[in-house]
């Protein structure tokens, strides 16, 4: 007998206002997987992290986190198993960084429970597992993209969950802190599953690829098996060639038109 | 830079700079008036006459003591209902709670006179009614959008307010001019019942806010943010609402309508104190009740032998200031 599965998605599917968004989803995924959601726009991505959210129930189907079935799980004890890092739009009014990263424990916390000695240490080693300790105190609003991102990781880091969603975390960054962002979300060594535009950092950073379209997965594997020639082409309706990143030793996918050349 | 000096300064120093200008504003407020009260009289050094006797604990210390909670209260409401909205300009009356108080006070003067002593509970009643209305029509239209609250909240102040235009037209002037002071606040009727009437609800208020603390600073990032967090969104968002409609009605029952309050000392405590809940709401219900004691006693003091609506100092100082934050805005 293997290990439970953290997440598995049981002949899922999603409807929306008569609108079919995701159709017969059937996977598994395990303990420790850094696992990216690929696809093209409207292909359900963010849909599918709201169902592991419970933001959306499936319309068929079942989803199961542990073992056990997501429904039955409350609002609070689900933020205690899965944190989110989503894009953010700038808050109204702004928050210290610490104040964003302690908000990581109010799945743990009572009401009338005030922050230990214990968490504040937790605060201070998750600042420094993103490079922000020194900022502790520095305004959330004034921190760069990047660094809103990091701050954000912290809290999920805060959160201590056993699956982290990503919803386009590298969406606005420049190319430093996209790869930075990725780098931080995999040394967690916490089951990850990230939705992201970009086929090469997919490639780079994640063990697994599910790629969607039109609400159907349409390949499962690792970046080797998923990003082919032929299947990206149709996917993405724009010709691509796959070689290999020198850096990373992973496929490395270029989009573009023979004329191009 | 106010905060930066503030911030800069320990703890114990702060609180102590807090409460040494409740105390003095309160020293003021309890001294000053037509019948002076000396310091040492005040502090028992020196005895009071019959007169002054009657007027400090009949008169000025309940006025006080309501002044100190009607500023918390509305401060309260307007800081929690900020954040709950995440809208810098929520305040406690952007529900129609004026209008459904005015509308409430209209009737129990104009159209049932028989009735007029029991204006207060009859503004409370009409500040409920519009909350109500602001909840059905806004559950019929997905009330759990924000925006969709917040006009609700516009369209029912409207149709409220044109009721009572309609009433007071209709009516004889004499009681339209009693209704329009009223409507202007005034603290002038303080009693004690007012206050036991409005110090649980702010107490209860700001127990379960400080409770929720980080709920309300997740709320300030995102819904999404704060549902990932196990925070239930909408729930929380209606307690608030229903807490704040409940202090606010209370207060506008009992003062009148005393506007810019609860939208402009949140500002003022942000840019003060700190950003967090627990700074805010703290800061918030501090800064209210100094302010309003401390305007109260110059609205009651600046003319001679009369007295200024507080509704109306309290509406110009809050245009001041806001004028100033849009030059300083301005000035980048």
């Amino acid at each position: 007998m293997g290990q439970t599965p953290v997440v598995e998605f049981l002949q899922v599917q999603l409807r929306i206002n008569q609108q079919q968004i995701l159709t017969g989803l059937n996977f598994a995924i395990e303990q420790g997987q850094f696992v990216a959601l690929l696809g093209p726009n409207g292909a359900g991505k963010t849909s599918l992290l709201r169902l592991l959210q419970k933001e959306y129930q499936p319309s068929f189907g079942q989803i199961k986190l542990q073992g056990q079935p997501i429904s039955g799980f409350t609002q609070s004890e689900l933020a205690a198993k899965v944190a989110l890092v989503s894009q953010l739009s700038g808050p109204l009014f702004d928050l210290t960084v610490a104040d964003v990263v302690l908000m990581g424990l109010i799945p743990h916390k009572a009401l009338w429970q005030t922050n230990t000695e214990q968490d504040l240490l937790q605060l201070k080693q998750s600042l420094e597992l993103v490079g922000l300790a020194h900022k502790e105190l520095h305004s959330f609003a004034h921190l760069s993209g990047g660094e809103q991102q990091r701050v954000l990781l912290a809290r999920a880091v805060m959160q201590k969950p056993l699956l982290l969603l990503l919803d386009e975390p590298t969406n606005h960054l420049d190319l430093y802190y996209q790869h930075q962002v990725l780098r931080i979300a995999k040394a967690l060594n916490i089951t990850v599953i990230a939705s992201i535009h970009d086929l090469n950092l997919a490639s780079r950073y994640c063990d697994r690829l599910l790629l969607l379209n039109q609400g159907q997965l349409v390949a499962d594997g690792t970046a080797e098996q998923v990003l082919k020639q032929e299947l990206l082409t149709e996917v993405f309706r724009i010709p691509c060639l796959i070689d290999q990143n020198p850096f990373g030793h992973c496929p490395r996918v270029s989009f573009g038109y023979k004329d191009d050349l | 830079m106010s905060k930066v000096l503030l911030a800069a300064l320990p703890v114990p120093l702060r609180l102590l700079l807090a409460i040494v200008l409740l105390v003095v504003v309160c020293l003021l407020a309890l001294s000053t008036g037509s019948v002076p009260i000396s310091m040492s009289g005040l502090f028992g050094l020196a005895p009071l006459d019959e007169m002054q006797s009657t007027v400090l604990w009949q008169l000025r210390f309940p006025r006080l003591l309501l002044a100190l909670l009607a500023g918390s209260g509305l401060a309260l409401c307007g800081a929690l209902l900020q954040n709950a909205s995440r809208n810098p300009l929520a305040d406690p009356y952007l529900f129609g709670i004026v209008s459904g108080a005015a509308l409430g006070a209209t009737i129990a003067t104009i159209v049932v006179p028989e009735w007029q002593l029991f204006t207060p509970l009859f503004a409370f009643f009409g500040a409920l009614l519009a909350v109500f209305l602001v909840l059905i029509i806004g559950a019929s239209s997905r009330w759990q959008r924000l925006e969709s609250l917040l006009l609700c909240g516009v369209a029912v102040s409207f149709m409220l307010s044109a009721i009572t235009t309609t009433l007071l037209y209709l009516s004889e002037p004499f009681a339209a001019n009693r209704v329009m002071f009223w409507l202007m606040g005034s603290l002038s009727q303080a009693s004690l019942t007012h206050v036991a009437l409005i110090s649980p609800l702010v107490f209860i208020t700001l127990l379960l806010g400080l409770l929720y603390r980080r709920q309300l600073d997740a709320l300030v990032l995102s819904d999404e943010s704060a549902r990932s967090l196990g925070v239930n969104v909408q729930p929380l968002r209606l307690i608030i609402l229903l807490l704040c409609a409940a202090v606010s009605a209370a207060i506008v029952a009992c003062c009148g309508g005393i506007a810019f309050v609860g939208l402009m000392i949140p500002h003022l405590v942000r840019s003060l104190f700190g950003l967090s809940s627990v700074a805010l709401l703290l800061g918030s219900v501090w800064l209210g009740a100094v302010f309003l004691a401390g305007v109260d006693t110059l609205s009651r003091s600046v003319l001679p032998d009369q007295e200024l609506p507080i509704g109306v100092v309290t509406s110009a100082i809050g245009s001041l200031f806001f004028l100033s934050m849009l030059f300083k805005y301005r000035r980048g």
